[in-house]
């Protein structure tokens, strides 16, 4: 049987390059959470892959608790962007520079 | 046939996850998200990892594109504001492909990343299977396991004592 | 008992702390509390003191030294040093008179300083940190806490000399005091790093007295001699000797108490200790002995030559100061080392009975021209003249201190400077020179008190605008110490009766086994094993000195020596009373015939003025070049071209701290960029 890991883990790398251009690209907060959710999802992929190659099932728990983490994450970025909304009324990433002291 | 579905599925994945972050629609955005969960947990299938890919399904494309919706149905975003493009942008863009074309030239075209042992029928019966998992999640990774469920309970009780904080 | 010897200068810290915290409160409370913590310090110290003294006293001569240490200091590599203090006959002496004489200056401030609102309790803590220092100089059992001590009494001394700092003239001479000082510690503290590192090359890294005594021989003559000089340039700042005495006249700034305790009785003689205490490796070096005693019988001639043309009562009585410390020197240098510490223990009554009768009198002059609102120099003596009448006590045990420091037979200052004259001729060390200039300058020293005592005490009143009315005697607190000084200014004399007088000196078989001769070998005791070369030269040079010299020297030459020394000395006092009594226009005359002599000694022989042109000016000038070309162009303009640097290079990188999220992940995958690179370059090598 023949195992084409190196395409999955091509597929890894196209689709993290995707998603992170679209984190540092797009200025809506939202859009930034999904492309790097995109980044998880890349992750997770060349996680299982190299689980497979080597057989090991460690890989899987690892994409198992990303994705708790991504949950959470879920959870409390968008409450944050539901609050950030109410507070400056927007939540374009690029009219926001909290972090300029 | 593997080789066609990975090709395919891969394809499509690819090409949702593009228009993810060439669409000006918010909501678009979301929605061609979810096609890509849903190609990628295809590609789980793929690779015998059943109990992931279910998982993909209802986490990612179920709890989380809820999420998603719900904020944008929320807060009114349809469209994106416009405005110049900042240089770092770009950079950081050249930067990337920089760290693409790293990741495949000398990654995965040249094999550095450690691949070895042939895969045995018999193991890839066992692979990503619910029973093998459970057996080793409430054995050996039953701390971790814990952990996230704390993890994701402070998440959920973060998310709503932010939520719920009046505005002035 | 010994072993509370720490409670010594744990006494006056106790004061200082207490008068410095809440001597404000105090103040305002009632000042007698003040008075009655500072004195009461000392005298407390004075007392343990005294039980200390006696209890040594009975104690065999060779078991006189105890060494307690009170707690570890600095533990530094292989440097060990304690806060440890030694109890023996020279430490002993030292203390007894620190404590007692300062004790009674204490008392006597009280009075001095009643008229001083609201700054009474800095004089009273100053005066008892000074008490501590000193104590700490003289007990200290290493050379590092007596430099201690050193530095603390020359801290406290510049303190009280600008204690009226309000007026710019004894702000300056605070400075130059202090300033003076550092010179001379300069040389002090090389001579003590010298002193250390050479002995540290045999493998003894101690500054400890009784170490470093039993160890001297390990030392070179040469490496001896220049830690000795080295000693010796510290001694001339501290002591006011030739070339660093200047700032010594321009200390009587401070109040007269001040005067008498630091500059005339304690810390001026701690150089006089020093070289005492450091008798044996003195003793090692005839060269420095030689310096020691030159500078000290130069001193003694110069600065008594100053002293008689000068109008100022305390300038006089300065000049004094310095030309006995000269003696005392001269003592020590021809390894009369006892005769020192002899001369030491009798100046430290007359010159604090003198100043503080000098004080008593600016008192009551100050006193009275204040009510008749003049304001004439309270410290001129042209201005006073009778006060005989006004002031009888200040007026006679003035003149016993006089009479004392005159070297009159039968009051203290005979017997020890005798001692000393004797010994400059007939010591090994000594010479004819060293004596000649000794006798005349003991003659200057009976013609200027002399002088002093007739021009303040006698003839009609010159007070100016009518304030004689207003002059009376000073309060009980001011006469009695007067009083306590006198009566041992004219005894203390009787410790030290040479044998050429039938009597014992008691005083040097006191102080012997200090000196390493005599029954008591205090450091055969301490160091176990004894330098032989070391202390065998030593053994020579005070044998000699002072036993063979006196036993089987002529007995008619030490006859003959003070016979001429008496008769100079009554003749100076003759001089004066000739001069400024009986026919007083002479020294009107010879001022006028002599106007070149006359300027030159009034000026003090312009030896400020020399130090102005030869040493200030071009050090000004020099560091104005420091100061305008190194320091404003160099250094700060490395510093703020540094400073300018940073500030466009933080321009520059400012740009990447935007705050904009999206930037910072650039910054991240510009961070990954790296790492992957590194990664598998180290994967492909």
């Amino acid at each position: 049987m023949v195992a084409y890991h190196n395409l999955y883990l091509a597929l890894a790398v196209v689709l993290f390059t995707i998603g992170a251009i679209g984190a540092i690209t797009r200025r809506n907060a939202i859009v930034v959470f999904m492309c790097i959710e995109i980044m998880l999802g890349a992750v997770n992929l060349a996680f299982i892959t190299f689980s497979r190659a080597n057989q090991s099932v460690e890989g899987i728990f690892m994409v198992m608790f990303i994705m708790a983490v991504a949950a959470a994450e879920a959870a409390v970025g968008l409450a944050i962007f539901v609050l950030m909304y109410r507070k400056r009324g927007t939540i374009n990433v690029e009219s926001l520079n909290l972090m300029k002291w | 046939m593997e080789l066609i579905i990975l090709l395919l599925c891969g394809g499509l994945t690819i090409i949702a996850s593009l228009l993810v972050i060439f669409t000006r629609n918010t909501v678009h955005s979301a929605l061609w998200m979810v096609t890509s969960f849903f190609f990628m947990a295809v590609l789980y299938l793929l690779l015998r990892a059943e109990f992931i890919a279910i998982l993909q399904i209802i986490v990612y494309a179920g709890a989380i594109m809820m999420f998603v919706i719900y904020a944008i149905m929320m807060l009114n975003l349809r469209q994106e504001e416009q405005g110049p493009v900042r240089k770092t942008k770009v950079v950081g863009v050249v930067l990337l492909l920089v760290l693409f074309l790293e990741l495949m030239v000398v990654g995965v075209g040249r094999g550095l990343l450690a691949i070895k042992g042939p895969v045995t029928d018999q193991l890839m019966a066992k692979f990503g299977h619910v029973a093998v998992l459970s057996n080793f999640l409430f054995s050996d990774y039953v701390l971790p396991f814990e952990l996230a469920s704390i993890l994701l309970t402070a998440g959920v009780v973060g998310a709503v004592v932010l939520a719920k904080q009046k505005s002035e | 008992m010994f072993d509370k010897v720490w409670l010594i200068p744990i006494f006056p810290i106790i004061g200082v702390l207490v008068n410095g915290l809440l001597g404000r409160r105090f103040e305002k409370i009632n000042k007698s509390i003040i008075h009655w913590v500072a004195c009461g310090a000392v005298a407390l110290s004075f007392i343990v003191t005294c039980i200390l003294f006696f209890q040594m006293l009975g104690l065999p001569a060779d078991q006189r030294l105890y060494e307690f240490t009170w707690f570890k200091w600095i533990n530094s590599g292989v440097l060990h040093s304690y806060v440890a203090y030694q109890i023996d006959p020279l430490s002993m002496m030292m203390c007894l008179f620190v404590t007692g004489v300062g004790f009674l200056i204490h008392v006597y401030s009280i009075g001095y300083m009643s008229t001083e609102e609201g700054r009474e309790y800095r004089f009273f803590t100053y005066l008892n940190l000074f008490m501590f220092a000193m104590i700490n100089l003289v007990l200290a059992n290493n050379y590092l806490l007596l430099f201690l001590g050193w530095e603390g009494v020359g801290l406290c001394s510049y303190l009280l000399i600008g204690f009226w700092f309000s007026e710019e003239a004894n702000a300056i001479a605070g400075k130059k005091a202090f300033i003076t000082n550092r010179i001379g510690d300069f040389g002090f503290i090389l001579g003590l790093l010298l002193l250390y590192t050479s002995l540290g090359k045999h493998g003894i890294w101690t500054l400890q007295f009784s170490e470093v005594f039993t160890h001297v021989h390990l030392l070179s003559p040469q490496v001896a001699t220049a830690v000795c000089l080295l000693l010796f340039v510290g001694c001339t700042a501290k002591s006011a000797q030739i070339p660093l005495y200047v700032w010594l006249p321009d200390a009587m700034a401070g109040p007269t108490p001040v005067s008498a305790l630091i500059h005339a009785a304690t810390m001026v003689t701690s150089g006089v200790y020093m070289v005492a205490r450091s008798n044996i490796l003195y003793s090692m070096s005839p060269f420095a002995m030689g310096v020691v005693a030159t500078f000290g019988a130069l001193t003694a001639l110069f600065a008594a030559s100053i002293g008689l043309v000068q109008n100022d009562i305390k300038k006089v009585l300065a000049y004094s100061t310095v030309s006995q410390l000269g003696y005392m020197f001269l003592g020590l240098g021809v390894g009369a080392y006892a005769a020192g510490m002899f001369h030491v223990l009798t100046h430290a009554f007359f010159k604090a009975l003198l100043f503080l009768g000098s004080g008593a009198v600016i008192h009551s002059m100050h006193q009275g021209l204040h009510k008749v609102h003049s304001h004439a120099d309270a410290q001129d003596m042209r201005n006073m003249g009778g006060l005989k009448s006004k002031t009888p006590i200040t007026y006679v045990t003035f003149l016993i201190g006089t009479l004392a420091i005159a070297g009159i037979p039968g009051f203290s200052g005979f017997f020890s400077k005798d001692e000393i004259l004797w010994k400059a001729y007939s010591s090994p060390h000594g010479h004819f020179l060293l004596w000649l200039i000794g006798a005349i300058a003991a003659g200057m020293t009976a013609f200027y008190m002399f002088r002093l005592v007739f021009m303040t005490f006698f003839n009609e009143s010159r007070v100016p605008d009518g304030a004689d009315e207003h002059l009376h005697e000073c309060p009980k607190t001011m006469t009695v110490p007067l009083m306590v000084l006198a009566f041992f200014a004219a005894v203390a004399g009787y410790l030290g009766v040479p044998h050429a007088l039938g009597g014992s000196n008691r005083i040097h078989h006191f102080l012997d086994p200090v000196m390493g001769i005599g029954p008591g070998k205090l450091l055969h005791k301490a160091g176990g094993t004894i330098a032989h070369g070391a202390h065998a030269a030593a053994e020579a040079v005070h044998g000699a000195g002072m036993h063979h010299a006196a036993e089987h020297g002529s007995m008619f030459a030490e006859y003959l020596l003070m016979a001429i020394s008496v008769t100079i000395a009554l003749l100076g006092i003759f001089l004066a009373y000739t001069m400024y009594i009986k026919k007083r226009d002479i020294p009107e005359k010879l001022a006028n015939s002599y106007p070149f002599l006359y300027r030159l000694l009034l000026n003090k022989w312009y030896v400020d003025e020399l130090y102005e042109l030869t040493v200030i000016k071009p050090l000004h000038g020099f560091s104005i070049l420091l100061w305008k070309g190194v320091d404003v162009a160099i250094i700060d303009g490395i510093i703020n071209g540094v400073a300018r640097i940073v500030g466009w290079f933080s321009g520059v990188v400012r740009y990447i701290q935007s705050g904009y999220v999206q930037s910072y992940a650039v910054s991240v995958v510009l961070g990954t960029v790296v790492l992957v690179i590194y990664y598998f370059i180290r994967a492909i090598s």
